[in-house]
């Protein structure tokens, strides 16, 4: 495919269907896309729904939760044929590092082994691949085996790890050592498309910064395509190109992790820099009243308005829909800024939000 | 209280554990060994000041506040509170005091009892420590906790279980549960790491409040550099068992003496994507606190270390370059342990 974005996602869906009868919408039309090489976060609060988009990507949701929704991989449509059309990009294409990943390894399997096994079962782009894919069940070839050890021996120094260091067991890893080895498998079938939940959270400061410039890196080097998922928003500042803000199962404003921070539209994207300290800034670090909304009911008007500090009339009636913004600059030199009902797959600044339309249209009419 | 306000005094604390020998190590005739958690530390804290213990995870800072409780026994230095000397009082005499010192522990999903409703949780100190005798004014003690962490009108929340409140009022519960007894000094572990980023501004202003109130003073554990230094006067970067820098909040932070402070603030990734510092990553993890390199402790990760820092270990001292005289705002002056600050 050329042209097309690498990745995109357009108007993905999630429902989840509850126990007493009900459904939890907990995704509601995300769309982004993202090239090769590109860094793009997903923020919010815990229960907006960022993990279950990317798990809804990867089509890793239970058996309770329904999809909708095109997830685009250099133009083919991953999910329309439902876990046949997925299966083939799992892992190979596009992988995910599961929160918690660094915890969930085999405690009685050497680490290095734990890399090797889905290399030898997926038969990793480095040995052949397609054609040899080994049986789920079936034994495998010594050779293969031990081509399976080597490639795993590179990804562990791919991730700074030496590849000696492999044969001990997961408790005698640091916890960066083990966040490492757990990249290092989802990279064992060298996908293009790594998206990664939250996987600085539970990791010290100096740690943290070693696996982001890890990601980093690796981003460069490999042109790898990552999604990362956090609610850290300093981290994607630093990290990502471009991010997306997600409140209550949609998101609410996309752009440039520099236009979000100095351009922001969207009061959310506003109030959760304002909740987050910050090294050396004196401004009051405030809270965000209230407490995002229940998606198992239908929503009319802004989801945000509870705890919106800036509601104009329309956001009691109308949800907002995602607009792309004016540049503030290119507005006063009468540019097209202002794309009104350009979807979000734009690459621009895109925001949900009536108030900022308002101000838009105000100052159009007097520059 | 002593007459210079200091509420809290910690001389040269230590504590250790004990590390388990295998029976090939009992076989071997290997000596026992000790993990040095906390190794000498020395700071105060003043009524109505707040005080930032900050650090990697592994540095002491946990245990430092356990020693402090007498949860886990100092096996060296002393502890003071309001001016008694608590470090070697028996369990007994101790029990009195314990209303004095509580502590709010990190995640409020686990800390409460799930089967408690919100006034028995907060009733549970009162009843153990036999304070409020009637249930009337037990009922009044209650209230007033709850309302003054920030949870009013009490009523709403008093019949609530945990699963009916959000992160952040949990929270909130378990602090008023440590306020019940109108304690002088508040320890707070890591309070608002297992919250979500939109609360987490409400209980540390919360914290601020209470401790600006004077009627208490806090200590807070945390490994976030940028809450330290909005809400803590001090703050004190401990490192394998120790301080190593102590001194005003923004002074830590805005002119950092110690290289691991300047590392550690190196890597707080800033807000604004323009920003980018020129982040001083150091390899590597804190080394085992069984085997303390010797000299400095910080010297094998250390950027700048010269052949002398194997040999001498730094005590916490004023920086050469600002000896003498105390610091602004009459906060004791800053304190660094280099030789090469």
């Amino acid at each position: 495919m050329s042209g097309g974005p690498l990745l995109e996602v357009r108007d993905l869906h999630a429902w989840f269907r509850l126990h007493g009868g009900g459904e939890l919408h907990a995704v509601q039309g995300v769309s982004f896309e993202l090239e090769a090489g590109e860094r793009f976060g997903l923020v919010g609060e815990s229960g907006c729904g960022k993990t279950t988009s990317i798990l809804a990507m990867m089509g890793l949701l239970p058996p309770n939760a329904s999809v909708s929704g095109e997830v685009r991989l250099a133009g083919a449509d991953i999910l329309a044929g439902g876990e046949d059309s997925v299966r083939p990009h799992r892992w190979t294409d596009m992988a995910m590092v599961f929160q918690g990943a660094m915890n969930a390894l085999n405690p009685v399997r050497t680490v290095i082994s734990q890399i090797a096994e889905p290399i030898m079962l997926h038969g990793g782009a480095g040995s052949g691949g397609g054609a040899g894919r080994a049986p789920r069940t079936g034994r495998v070839s010594r050779a293969r085996a031990a081509s399976a050890r080597q490639r795993a021996g590179e990804l562990l120094e791919l991730v700074g790890i030496p590849a000696a260091a492999g044969s001990r067991y997961p408790h005698e890893f640091s916890g960066g050592m083990r966040q490492r080895a757990a990249i290092a498998m989802a990279l064992a079938c060298e996908p293009k498309v790594l998206l990664a939940d939250e996987p600085t959270t539970a990791l010290d400061v100096m740690v943290q910064a070693q696996i982001m410039d890890l990601l980093v890196r690796l981003s460069e080097e490999l042109g790898l395509a990552l999604v990362l998922v956090t609610h850290d928003l300093p981290v994607v500042a630093q990290v990502c190109q471009r991010a997306a803000v997600m409140y209550a199962g949609e998101i609410v404003e996309t752009g440039t992790t520099d236009a979000l921070f100095h351009d922001t539209r969207h009061p959310y994207t506003r109030l959760l820099f304002a909740a987050t300290p910050d090294l050396y800034s004196d401004d009051e670090v405030t809270s965000i009243p209230g407490t995002p909304p229940r998606l198992d009911r239908p929503i009319t008007g802004c989801p945000f308005l509870p705890r919106c500090d800036s509601v104009v009339a329309r956001c009691e009636s109308e949800r907002p829909v995602l607009r792309a913004v004016g540049a503030r600059q290119a507005a006063a030199s009468g540019g097209a800024g202002y794309l009104a009902g350009q979807p979000d797959g734009d690459r621009g600044h895109v925001a949900a939000c009536h108030r900022n339309e308002l101000v838009e249209a105000i100052e159009k009419e007097s520059p | 209280m002593t007459a210079d306000g200091v509420l809290l005094e910690v001389a040269d604390l230590r504590a250790r554990y004990r590390v388990r020998r295998s029976i090939a190590d009992r076989v071997a005739r290997r000596p026992r060994q000790w993990v040095r958690a906390v190794d000498g530390v020395s700071f105060s804290l003043r009524r109505g000041e707040m005080v930032a213990l900050v650090g990697e995870s592994g540095c002491g800072k946990t245990t430092t506040a356990q020693t402090i409780l007498r949860m886990v026994e100092a096996s060296g230095g002393s502890i003071t509170v309001d001016g008694r000397d608590i470090t070697a009082l028996s369990q007994r005499r101790l029990r009195p005091l314990r209303r004095d010192i509580q502590m709010v522990y990190q995640d409020p999903y686990e800390s409460l009892d799930p089967r408690f409703r919100v006034r028995q949780t907060v009733a549970e100190p009162l009843l153990v420590h036999g304070v409020g005798g009637s249930r009337r004014e037990r009922d009044e003690l209650i209230a007033g906790a709850l309302e003054r962490a920030g949870l009013a009108p009490a009523s709403l929340y008093l019949d609530r279980y945990p699963h009916e409140l959000s992160g952040g009022q949990r929270q909130r519960v378990a602090i008023a549960a440590a306020l019940a007894l109108d304690p002088v000094l508040l320890l707070a572990d890591e309070p608002v790491s297992m919250l979500d980023v939109s609360v987490r501004a409400g209980v540390l202003s919360l914290l601020d409040g209470l401790r600006r109130d004077g009627r208490l003073g806090v200590m807070m554990i945390t490994h976030d550099l940028s809450t330290a230094a909005h809400f803590a006067d001090r703050i004190a970067v401990m490192y394998l068992g120790r301080i190593v820098e102590y001194g005003p909040a923004r002074q830590v932070v805005t002119d950092p003496r110690h290289p691991y402070t300047k590392a550690l603030l190196s890597v707080v990734p800033d807000r604004d994507p323009r920003v980018r510092r020129t982040a001083q990553i150091l390899r590597g993890e804190t080394p085992n606190p069984v085997a303390i390199p010797s000299g400095c402790r910080f010297r094998p990760r250390c950027p700048i270390a010269e052949d002398r820092c194997a040999e001498v270990d730094p005590r916490l001292a004023p920086p050469a370059t600002e000896a003498g005289g105390p610091g602004p705002e009459a906060l004791p002056a800053r304190e660094v342990a280099c030789l090469l600050a």
